[in-house]
C-alpha cells in the first residue's frame, strides 16, 4: 500500500503524461519535475520515455497535442427525485467514454452546455450499464443548481477521471475478507458500486447506513440483492458510531468510509477508541475544479508537511491533515 | 552475529560480500535482476596492462578468489590487441554460476529479484532498507554496491535512450542508490564535452552471426582487428565513451573484435548497417545491448563522496564500492573497491581503525589518486583504469605496474597486507 501512497491514479493511462508533465511538475518523474537524475517510485513504465515519444508524435503531426479527457454533449433524464434537492438522472454516453468508468473511484465533471469551463463540477459514477450512467446529483451550490435549472436537460459531461476512492487498492485487491462499509447521506451514491466490487471479490461486507443531509437511504435494495449485510441509523454520529464500535470487534480487514470527511474522522476516532488498527478507504471530498491538478483546488497536506493534488494522487486518508 | 548488508549484486557488489563473509560477517546480498555480475555479464577483460598488477595485489592480499575463478574461467589468456597487452577474457556466458556457488560456500545469502526501493535512517545511521513490496530488511552495517548506470530516464537524458541492454531495468525495475536515498548527495561524471553522464564502451555481437572466418580467427586467438572502411570511420563517439583506454585512435580506425563469449566490439554503439558494410560481418547482429545501433547504458550518474576507506561520507554505517565510490572502469577495478569496502564494513562493526590500501600498491595509489582528481570538474571527466589512459600512465611513471608475480606478492608482504582480506576478524 505504501507503495501507491502519493502515487498518480494516470499512470499507465492514455492521458499520462499529462499537463503537469509539460510544465515540469511531473507528480511521478524526478526528471519531469525538474530533478538531475532518475529517482522515482518505480511502477512499469518510465514518464520521461512517454513523454519523449508524445513529444515525438506531435512534432511528426501524428498528434496535435497532448492527450485530453473527453467531452461529450447529451442528454439527460432525471429517473427519480430521491429528496427535494437530490437527484439520480440517467445520461447516455460513447461507448469509448463510458468503458473507462467502470473502475473504482470513477468520476465525471458535468456543466451546462453553454456555461463557461468553471461551471464544471466533479459527480461520482454510482452505476455504469452499456453506455448509460447513473449519478445521483444534490442541486445545493451554483454549479450544480444550473444543471436542473429551467428544465435544462442537456449537459456536457467530461471524463474519464479515476482519483475518487483513496485506498484504491484495498477495494481491487482484497478477496475474501471481512469489511465495514459506512456510508452517510450523498456518500450513498459511491458506496454501491464499491459494494458491487467487493461482493464480486467473494468478501463480506456489513454496511451502516444513514440517510444523512439527503434524507433518504436510496441504496438499500440494490445492496441487499447484493448480499450484504444492511444496518440504517437515524444518524451516524449518535447511532452509527456506537454500532461501527461493536461490528470493529468482529475483526473486519478493512473499513470503507463513504461520506463526507468528518464522517471519516468520526470512524478513525472510533478506530482508534476501540484500539484497532486496520487499513481504511474513504471517498475524496477534496474540492477539484480543473481535475488536472494545474489549478491548486484540490491541494491538501499530508504527514511529513507534504502536499498531494488529490484530483489524481492517491494517499491513505489517514496521512491526511485534518483541517 | 554481525550482519552485513551489500546492495548490488555486481562485481563490486560480489567482491565486497565475498570479504565481509571472510572477515567473519554474516553477509547478505541482494540484487534487483535474477542474475549476479551486473555489467559483468557482458564485460569480460581482465589482466590486461596495470590490470595485471592489481589483480595480483589483491590475490596477494587474500581476496583473489574471484580472480582464481576468473582464470579459472578464461576463454584467452595472455592476449594482446590495440593498446593492451597480456589481456585475459572470461567467459560472460558462464561466469555467473560460478561465482554465484563460491559465495554460497562462504555462507553468503544471495537474494535475487529482490529491489531495495527506499532506506529508513536514524540519525547518521542506515537503521532498514526497504524492499521493492514493502519487505523491510535490517543490518549492522551496509555496502552500496549499487552502480551508477541507468536506468531509462537517465539513459534517455544523459544517453541516446534505453539500448535494452544487461541492466534490463524496464523487466526489474531501476536501480535505486542507498547513498542517495539516504539523502546523500551524489556526484556525477561529465562527458568531455561537460555533459553528464558517459556511455557503455562496448557492445556485444552474436558469434554466431559472424562469419566463419572470422569467428574461427576469433576462437583461436580471442582476437580479431578488422579495418572499418573509411566511409564510415567516426570518432566523435570516442569522447562520450565511459572507457578511455579503449578512447584511442585506433578503434575509431579499426573494429576490434575480442572473443568473451559473444564477440565484444570496442565502440559504445555502431549503426547495423554500417557495421554490415564490413567484410564478414554481412550478418552481424547484437547481442548487448540489443539496441546497440543506437546507444548504450549511461553510467557515472550518481557516485557517493567516500572517502579512501570507501566510507560514505555524511552516514556512519554505509560503505561504497564500484562505480558507485569513484569514476572508475572496469571489473577489476570494482573488486578492488569492493574487497576493501566488504572488509571495511566489518571493521566499523567491531570499532576497527578502517583500512586503506598503501599507496606503495597501485590499487591503493588508485583510490587516492582518483578521489584526488573527482575534486575538480576537470577529474570528473576523466575515466580512471588500470588498463588506460591517465592512471596506467601514473602507474608505470611511478613504477608502480609489474608483471612480475613474484615482486607483486614480495611488494604487498611488505607493506604489511599480505593475506590481509584472509583474516577473520570477528
Amino acid at each position: 500500500m505504501n507503495r501507491n501512497i502519493s502515487q498518480c491514479i494516470d499512470v499507465n493511462s492514455k492521458y499520462c503524461p499529462c499537463l503537469l508533465a509539460e510544465t515540469n511538475q511531473c507528480i511521478f518523474c524526478s526528471h519531469l519535475k525538474g530533478e538531475m537524475t532518475c529517482n522515482c517510485n518505480w511502477a512499469g513504465v518510465c514518464i520521461l520515455y512517454e513523454k519523449h515519444w508524445q513529444y515525438k508524435k506531435i512534432q511528426q503531426e501524428c498528434e496535435d497535442s497532448i492527450k485530453t479527457r473527453m467531452e461529450e454533449e447529451v442528454t439527460f433524464t432525471v429517473k427519480e427525485q430521491i429528496s427535494e434537492h437530490t437527484y439520480r438522472m440517467e445520461l447516455q454516453v460513447s461507448n469509448e467514454f463510458a468503458e473507462p468508468l467502470m473502475s473504482i473511484g470513477s468520476f465525471v465533471f458535468l456543466k451546462r452546455p453553454n456555461d463557461p469551463a468553471f461551471f464544471y463540477f466533479p459527480v461520482n459514477i454510482m452505476r455504469v450499464q452499456d453506455n448509460t450512467l447513473e449519478l445521483v446529483i444534490e442541486a445545493i451550490g451554483p454549479k450544480s443548481i444550473r444543471i436542473l435549472a429551467d428544465n435544462n436537460e442537456k449537459i456536457v459531461v467530461r471524463g474519464p477521471y479515476w482519483n475518487g476512492v483513496l485506498g484504491q487498492p484495498w477495494i481491487d485487491n482484497l478477496t475474501y475478507g471481512k469489511i465495514i462499509l459506512v456510508a452517510g447521506g450523498i456518500g450513498q451514491a459511491p458506496a454501491l458500486p464499491l459494494a458491487v466490487k467487493l461482493m464480486n471479490n467473494n468478501n463480506q461486507v456489513t454496511a451502516i447506513l444513514a440517510p444523512g443531509k439527503v434524507g433518504k437511504i436510496f441504496i438499500e435494495e440494490q445492496l441487499r440483492e447484493l448480499g450484504v449485510e444492511v444496518h440504517i441509523v437515524p444518524s451516524l454520529r449518535k447511532h452509527g458510531m456506537p454500532m461501527l464500535e461493536e461490528v470493529l470487534h468482529r475483526t473486519p480487514d478493512l473499513v470503507v468510509s463513504a461520506g463526507p470527511d468528518n464522517q471519516h474522522y468520526g470512524i478513525i476516532r472510533t478506530m482508534q477508541a476501540a484500539d484497532i488498527n486496520i487499513p481504511m478507504v474513504a471517498t475524496n471530498n477534496a474540492t477539484m475544479c480543473c481535475g488536472e491538478g494545474i489549478c491548486g483546488s484540490c491541494l491538501k497536506k499530508v504527514q511529513d508537511n507534504k502536499e498531494i493534488k488529490l484530483c489524481k494522487q492517491q494517499t491513505d486518508f489517514l496521512n491526511l491533515i485534518e483541517d | 552475529m554481525l550482519k552485513v548488508v551489500v546492495v548490488g549484486g555486481g562485481w563490486a557488489g560480489c567482491a565486497a560480500a565475498l570479504s565481509a563473509a571472510k572477515a567473519g560477517a554474516q553477509v547478505l546480498l541482494l540484487e534487483r535482476t535474477d542474475s549476479l555480475l551486473g555489467t559483468g555479464l557482458v564485460g569480460g577483460i581482465f589482466r590486461n596492462n596495470g590490470r595485471y598488477t592489481a589483480a595480483e595485489e589483491a590475490i596477494a592480499m587474500g581476496g583473489g578468489d574471484i580472480f582464481v575463478a576468473m582464470d579459472a574461467n578464461a576463454r584467452h589468456k595472455g592476449i594482446s590487441f590495440p593498446g593492451h597487452n597480456h589481456a585475459s577474457t572470461y567467459d560472460v556466458t558462464t561466469m555467473e554460476p560460478l561465482v554465484k556457488k563460491i559465495l554460497q560456500n562462504y555462507g553468503i545469502e544471495v537474494r535475487t529479484n529482490t529491489r531495495m526501493v527506499d532506506v529508513l535512517k536514524c540519525g547518521k545511521k542506515i537503521h532498514t532498507l526497504i524492499i521493492d513490496g514493502g519487505l523491510e530488511i535490517k543490518g549492522d552495517v551496509f555496502v552500496d554496491a549499487t552502480g551508477t548506470a541507468g536506468s531509462m530516464g537517465n539513459c534517455l537524458t544523459y544517453g541516446n535512450g534505453c539500448a535494452m541492454c544487461v541492466m534490463r531495468c524496464p523487466s526489474f525495475g531501476p536501480r535505486v542508490s542507498v547513498t542517495a536515498k539516504a539523502e546523500i548527495k551524489e556526484l556525477m561524471g561529465r562527458k568531455s564535452d561537460g555533459s553528464f553522464g558517459a556511455m557503455s564502451g562496448s557492445c556485444k555481437l552474436c558469434k554466431e552471426s559472424l562469419s566463419i572466418e572470422i569467428r574461427d580467427k576469433l576462437e583461436r586467438d580471442g582476437v580479431v582487428v578488422l579495418p572499418i572502411p573509411e566511409r564510415i570511420q567516426k570518432d566523435s563517439s570516442l569522447g562520450k565513451k565511459a572507457c578511455t583506454q579503449y578512447a584511442i585512435a585506433e578503434y575509431a580506425a579499426n573494429l576490434v573484435l575480442l572473443d568473451t563469449g559473444h564477440a565484444k566490439i570496442m565502440t559504445p554503439y555502431f549503426s547495423l548497417e554500417d557495421l554490415r558494410s564490413i567484410p564478414g560481418l554481412e550478418k552481424a547482429r547484437y547481442e548487448d545491448p540489443y539496441a546497440g545501433s543506437m546507444g548504450n547504458s549511461v553510467r557515472y550518474l550518481g557516485i557517493a563522496p567516500c572517502t579512501n576507506s570507501l566510507k560514505v561520507e555524511g552516514l556512519d554505517n554505509l560503505f561504497c564500492c564500484g562505480e558507485k565510490s569513484a569514476v572508475l572502469v572496469g571489473h577489476t577495478e570494482a573488486v578492488i573497491t569492493g574487497l576493501l569496502a566488504g572488509n571495511n564494513a566489518v571493521r566499523h562493526c567491531l570499532d576497527m581503525k578502517y583500512l586503506e590500501l598503501p599507496t606503495t600498491l597501485a590499487s591503493g595509489d588508485f583510490i587516492v589518486f582518483v578521489h584526488e582528481q573527482m575534486k575538480v570538474e576537470a577529474g570528473l571527466r576523466m575515466r580512471y583504469t588500470f588498463s588506460g589512459s591517465l592512471y596506467f600512465e601514473r602507474m608505470k611513471a611511478l613504477a608502480l605496474y609489474s608483471t612480475n608475480r613474484i615482486e607483486i606478492h614480495e611488494k604487498v608482504a611488505r607493506a604489511g597486507f599480505k593475506d590481509i582480506y584472509n583474516v577473520c576478524l570477528v
